[in-house]
């Protein structure tokens, strides 16, 4: 199983853990035309064309604004079945107003339950997220939500290394798909 | 209002060139035009003058049905004409059109309560054969077809008279090839003279009187947030697009 990396807004640098994860376990990223400005139908587009790319079943690992796009993407593609999971860690809530000024695309956040297993890692402290909003997604999703204690935006700043606790959900999804 | 599209499944013929040559000629000869740009490149938008990085509704919001064309559209003021913008925002229209009803109609039905404000309205097509190209035809009465007179020009030409072909049987019993425009001619060339000739034998009325010649000042115009006719009207490649203005006018009244 392939594991797609899809950074939030801005890209994730060299020490944030789907970085290093690219590094240690030859993930794929997928490359956005422009990572300062999110355009979502762009975002969305970019990711159809790398699961296309991307022969086998896939493992989706997400973070921030990469959630909403990979929610937002299973609710639309027609290429969902070959997501077998999603890791999606640190939902942003573009609704709060200072998010929802600077991502007005953004601001609809799908809700529709996921079509693959998933898991919402969520902070007590993250500043784009309270812990309320994490839940409440999750619960929509349809997604198991596990709470990361005070680790803010659980980003390249929450020193969680290679973060192997995280991955390790993913690898136990590697069971034969029926 | 007579919709129309720009298409060509070859990319590089001149398409964007045309559209919004085509449509500052038009607007300078007297007509109400509105441009659609349908291709997430966004050259149309840019080469009318309007950043597409600055817009704040698209041509996408409209197909999604998040945005009325009043409320999207924005006057390309130099130019002369409104514009429907497009950026990289338009791929995902792509993904996110599919699983919808009426998804090849949808630029169609948006277009109904702006038809009194407008003569012409000019689509800008992407090259491949998309379901934002499908939209475009749906949408339209015709399709303008720029072309280089060259030998595998016809090749690619063929391909899209089958697509126009189907469109026409399956959903839009309206639409037609208006004509095909001879761009980026240059006389000095035996061959191009040849296919030239070869087009106007086979196709007959369906080729426009017009040529448009290769012309550096129209091919700079761009650069400048500008369409040719507009940034250097003197020269001859802007001259021969307010000529093929007048042409377009002449052939709808005939529709």
């Amino acid at each position: 199983m392939r594991v797609l990396l899809l950074p939030g807004w801005l890209n994730s640098g060299p020490d944030h853990w789907q970085s290093r994860w690219e590094q240690l376990y030859g993930d794929i990223r997928v490359e956005q035309h422009d990572w300062h400005r999110p355009l979502r139908g762009d975002w969305m587009a970019q990711l159809e064309e790398t699961v296309l790319a991307t022969p086998g079943p896939l493992a989706l690992a997400a973070h921030s604004l990469g959630c909403l796009l990979a929610a937002a993407w299973a609710g639309l593609s027609q290429h969902t079945g070959r997501v077998h999971c999603a890791l999606l860690v640190a939902p942003p809530d573009t609704q709060a107003p200072a998010l929802r000024e600077q991502l007005p695309g953004w601001s609809a956040i799908p809700r529709q339950p996921l079509p693959f297993a998933a898991r919402v890692l969520a902070s007590t402290n993250d500043p784009f997220c309270a812990m309320a909003r994490a839940q409440a997604l999750a619960s929509d999703w349809g997604a198991e939500l596990i709470d990361c204690g005070p680790r803010g935006h659980l980003n390249a700043d929450s020193a969680l290394g290679d973060w192997p606790e995280a991955r390790r959900w993913i690898d136990e999804q590697r069971t034969p798909l029926n | 209002m007579k919709v129309f599209c720009v298409a060509n499944q070859k990319g590089g013929v001149g398409k964007t060139t045309t559209t919004v040559n085509l449509a500052a000629g038009l607007a300078k000869v007297g007509q109400r035009v509105l441009v659609i740009d349908l291709d997430p490149q966004g050259n149309a938008t840019m080469g009318s003058g309007v950043d597409k990085r600055k817009l704040e509704l698209s041509i996408y919001d409209v197909l999604l049905e998040s945005a009325s064309v009043q409320e999207a559209r924005v006057r390309a003021e130099r130019a002369g004409y409104d514009l429907l913008g497009a950026n990289r925002d338009l791929a995902g229209a792509e993904v996110e059109l599919v699983g919808l009803e009426r998804r090849d109609k949808r630029l169609r039905s948006a277009l109904a309560p702006v038809a009194t404000e407008y003569d012409f309205v000019l689509i800008d097509c992407p090259p491949s054969l998309s379901l934002l190209t499908l939209n475009g035809l749906c949408s339209a009465h015709g399709v303008v077809v720029p072309m280089q007179c060259e030998y595998f020009a016809l090749e690619g030409l063929t391909d899209l008279v089958n697509t126009i072909r189907q469109v026409h049987a399956n959903l839009n019993p309206d639409l037609q090839i208006i004509g095909l425009l001879r761009v980026m001619f240059d006389p000095r060339t035996t061959l191009q003279q040849q296919v030239s000739e070869q087009l106007k034998a086979h196709f007959g009325p369906k080729v426009f009187d017009t040529i448009i010649p290769r012309n550096v000042r129209l091919a700079e115009a761009p650069s400048y947030g500008l369409p040719g006719v507009v940034f250097d009207p003197a020269a001859k490649g802007s001259q021969a697009f307010l000529e093929f203005a007048r042409e377009m006018v002449e052939r709808v009244k005939s529709m």
